[in-house]
C-alpha cells in the first residue's frame, strides 16, 4: 500500500509539472509582457531595464525555474484589469465557488441515489424508464439555458428566489440546483447499474431469505456495496462541476472563481487566468490522488 | 458468414425482409435530426431566407408565426436587431457541425496513433505517453478554451484547437487498451516471425481490428463536442460575433426571456436535440459494434 501511493504520489507530480510548462509555454505565447507594462514612451534604455528586472533575460530554464518558485511561494502576479495582487483576488473568489459546488455535490448525490435506487428497484417498469429519459435529458440540454429558465420562472414569474447575486440562504437555490444538474445524469446512471449489479448477487438473495425487510435490504445491504464506483466517478465529476462553475457563475452573476475565469477570458487578463488554471489543476490533481488512494484502500486488487 | 450467406441463397423477398428488420430497429428520429443537421449545413446558402447577419430595423422581436404579432416573414421571428431566428440557427448549424467534425477529426488522427504506439511498445514510451495522457483526462476542457481564449483571441481556430487540445486523450486511452488486447493474438505473433515490420503490423493488423471502438467513440463525442462549442459561445469565449452560432445566440437573448424567448430557446431547443440525438445514435452504434462495451 505504501509503495501504491509513494508511486501515485510521483505520477501526480509527473503530471503537475507537464501541466505547469504547459502553462509557462502559453504564458510566453500571450506576448510580451514586458510591452504590456512598459508606459507607451519608454525608451529601448528603460524596455531592457524592464526586462531585466522581470528576469526575462535569462534562458528559457531559469525562467521557467524563477516562475515555478514564484508559483510555489504564492506569487502569482498581478491582475492585468484592475492592479489587484492575483493570489488576493482568488482568495476572495474561492470560498464563494468552495460553498456552491459541495452544495451542489451534496445535492446531487443525494438526488441520484434517490433516482438510481428507484430505478433499479423498478427495473424495466415506467419508473425506470423515466429516471433513464431524465438522465439522457440532463447530459443533453445546454445547462445554461436550464439556468435561464429557471431564473424566468422561478425568480421573475414566481418571485421566489432572488435572480442573481449572493448573501442570503435564497440565493443559494438557484445556482446549486443548476449546477447540480452538471453532474446528476452520471451519478444516476452509475447509481442505477451497479445497484442493478448488486441487487442480483448471492448475499443481497440471503438477506432476504433471512426475512429482512426490503427496506433493509435495498438501503442497506445493498448499496452500501453500490456505492463504491461512485468514488470514481468523484474525479470525473468534480471537473464537471468545475466546468458548470464557470457557466453557473456567470449566468448568476456569483463572485466566485469561475465567473472570475469567464471575465479573465473577457478582459484577456493573462495573470489571472494562468493561476486559476493553475490552481483548478492542483485541485483535480489532489482530488483523483485522494480517489485513487481510497479506491486502492477499499478494493485491494487495483494495487500494484 | 453462414447466416449471410443464407440470406444471400435466398430470395429477393427474404432479403428484403431481412433489410427491413435490420432497418426498423434504427434509432430514425436521432437519424433523421442528424441528418437534417448535416443537409443544412451543406446547403445553408440557399436555404436560409435571409442572410445571417442582415439587420432589419423595422422588425425588431418580431414573434414567432404562430404567435398572434407573428409573421410568417420570419417564421421563428427576429432578434433585438431585426436578424431572422431561422436564417442564424441554420448557418450555426454549420459552425456546429463544422467545429465537431474538425475536432474529432484531429482527435482521432492523434489519439489513434499515440494510443497505438503507447499500447504496442509498452515500457518507457507508454508510460510517459499515459501521463500527459491523465494530465489531458483530468482537466476540464473549458478551462483550456478560456486560457487559449486568452492567449489567442476567441476564433474558430481557438475553438478547434482548444477543443482538439483534450479531447484526443480518450482516443488515446482507448486504443492503447485495445491494442494490448489484441497484440498478444496469434496473427499479430505470425506476422512478427514472417519479419513484419512494426508500422506494418500495426496499420495492416492491429487497425482493423480495432476500427469498431474508434468508430463508437467518435460518435459518442459529437454530441459532447458540440456541447461545449455551445457553453463557450455562450460565455462569449467561441466563435466570436457577428458570425451565428446556436451558443450565442442564447446568450443574446438571455435578458429578454419574458419579452422575447424564442431568441434563446430555439437555439436551445437545436442544441438540445442534436445532441441527444448523437447520444442516441452513438449508444446504438455501440450496442451494435462493440457490445463489450456497453453500460446499463
Amino acid at each position: 500500500m505504501a509503495r501504491f501511493i509513494i508511486l501515485r504520489i510521483i505520477q501526480a507530480l509527473i503530471t503537475l509539472i507537464v501541466i505547469s510548462m504547459v502553462i509557462f509555454a502559453l504564458a510566453r505565447a500571450s506576448g510580451d509582457p514586458v510591452m504590456l507594462i512598459a508606459p507607451p514612451m519608454a525608451t529601448l534604455e528603460d524596455i531592457e531595464v524592464i526586462r531585466k528586472h522581470l528576469g526575462l533575460d535569462k534562458s528559457l530554464p531559469e525562467q521557467y525555474w524563477v516562475f515555478l518558485k514564484n508559483m510555489s511561494r504564492g506569487d502569482l502576479g498581478e491582475s492585468i484589469r484592475n492592479r489587484i495582487d492575483v493570489t488576493s483576488l482568488i482568495a476572495q473568489r474561492l470560498p464563494n465557488t468552495v460553498s456552491l459546488s459541495i452544495s451542489a455535490i451534496a445535492l446531487s448525490l443525494i438526488i441520484s441515489l434517490i433516482l438510481g435506487v428507484t430505478a433499479a428497484c423498478k427495473f424495466g417498469t415506467w419508473m425506470d424508464g423515466g429516471v433513464k429519459f431524465l438522465a439522457i435529458l440532463g447530459q443533453a440540454l445546454p445547462s445554461f439555458w436550464l439556468a435561464i429558465v429557471a431564473i424566468y420562472i422561478f425568480a421573475v414569474w414566481l418571485g421566489w428566489f432572488p435572480t442573481s447575486g449572493m448573501g442570503t440562504p435564497a440565493h443559494f437555490v438557484l445556482p446549486v440546483l443548476t449546477l447540480s444538474f452538471f453532474s446528476l445524469p452520471i451519478f444516476t446512471r452509475l447509481i442505477r447499474s451497479s445497484m442493478l449489479e448488486v441487487l442480483g448477487s448471492e448475499y443481497v438473495k440471503l438477506a432476504r431469505i433471512k426475512g429482512l425487510s426490503e427496506g433493509m435490504v435495498v438501503w442497506k445491504h445493498a448499496l452500501r456495496n453500490a456505492i463504491i464506483p461512485l468514488l470514481t466517478a468523484a474525479g470525473i465529476s468534480f471537473g464537471m462541476i468545475v466546468t458548470g462553475a464557470v457557466i453557473i457563475e456567470t449566468v448568476f452573476a456569483w463572485p466566485g472563481l469561475g465567473r472570475l475565469m469567464a471575465e479573465a477570458m473577457i478582459g484577456r487578463d493573462f495573470p489571472v487566468i494562468q493561476a486559476s488554471v493553475m490552481l483548478v489543476a492542483v485541485v483535480v490533481l489532489l482530488v483523483n490522488l485522494l480517489v485513487d488512494i481510497t479506491y486502492a484502500y477499499v478494493d485491494p486488487r487495483i494495487r500494484y | 458468414m453462414s447466416s449471410e450467406l443464407a440470406i444471400a441463397r435466398a430470395g429477393f423477398g427474404k432479403r428484403v425482409r431481412h433489410i427491413w428488420q435490420t432497418s426498423r430497429r434504427l434509432p430514425l428520429i436521432p437519424i433523421i435530426i442528424l441528418a437534417a443537421l448535416v443537409f443544412v449545413a451543406i446547403f445553408a446558402d440557399l436555404i436560409t431566407p435571409y442572410p445571417p447577419n442582415e439587420m432589419s430595423l423595422t422588425d425588431r422581436l418580431t414573434p414567432p408565426f404562430f404567435m398572434p404579432e407573428g409573421s410568417t416573414a420570419h417564421l421563428l421571428g427576429t432578434d433585438t436587431i431585426g436578424r431572422d431566428i431561422l436564417s442564424r440557427m441554420i448557418f450555426g448549424a454549420r459552425i456546429s457541425l463544422s467545429v465537431a467534425l474538425m475536432v474529432i477529426a484531429i482527435a482521432t488522427v492523434i489519439g489513434t496513433v499515440l494510443g497505438m504506439i503507447a499500447g504496442y511498445r509498452r515500457g518507457r514510451v507508454d508510460a510517459v505517453l499515459m501521463r500527459v495522457t491523465d494530465a489531458a483526462l483530468a482537466f476540464p476542457a473549458l478551462l483550456i478554451a478560456l486560457l487559449l481564449g486568452v492567449v489567442l483571441g476567441p476564433s474558430f481556430k481557438t475553438v478547434v484547437l482548444a477543443l482538439s487540445a483534450l479531447s484526443w486523450a480518450p482516443y488515446t486511452r482507448m486504443m492503447r487498451g485495445e491494442v494490448m488486447r489484441v497484440r498478444e493474438e496469434d496473427f499479430v505473433a505470425q506476422a512478427r516471425v514472417i519479419g513484419s515490420s512494426p508500422a506494418r503490423i500495426l496499420i495492416t493488423h492491429l487497425f482493423p481490428n480495432v476500427v469498431n471502438t474508434l468508430i463508437v467513440l467518435m460518435t459518442m463525442s459529437v454530441g459532447l463536442v458540440i456541447l461545449i462549442e455551445a457553453s463557450l459561445s455562450f460565455l462569449g469565449a467561441g466563435i466570436p460575433p457577428p458570425t451565428p452560432s446556436w451558443g450565442s445566440m442564447v446568450a443574446d437573448g438571455r435578458n429578454l426571456f419574458d419579452r422575447a424567448w424564442w431568441i434563446s430557446l430555439f437555439p436551445s431547443l437545436a442544441i438540445g436535440s442534436v445532441v441527444l440525438s448523437g447520444n442516441f445514435l452513438g449508444d446504438w452504434i455501440r450496442d451494435k459494434m462493440d457490445p463489450r462495451l456497453r453500460q446499463v
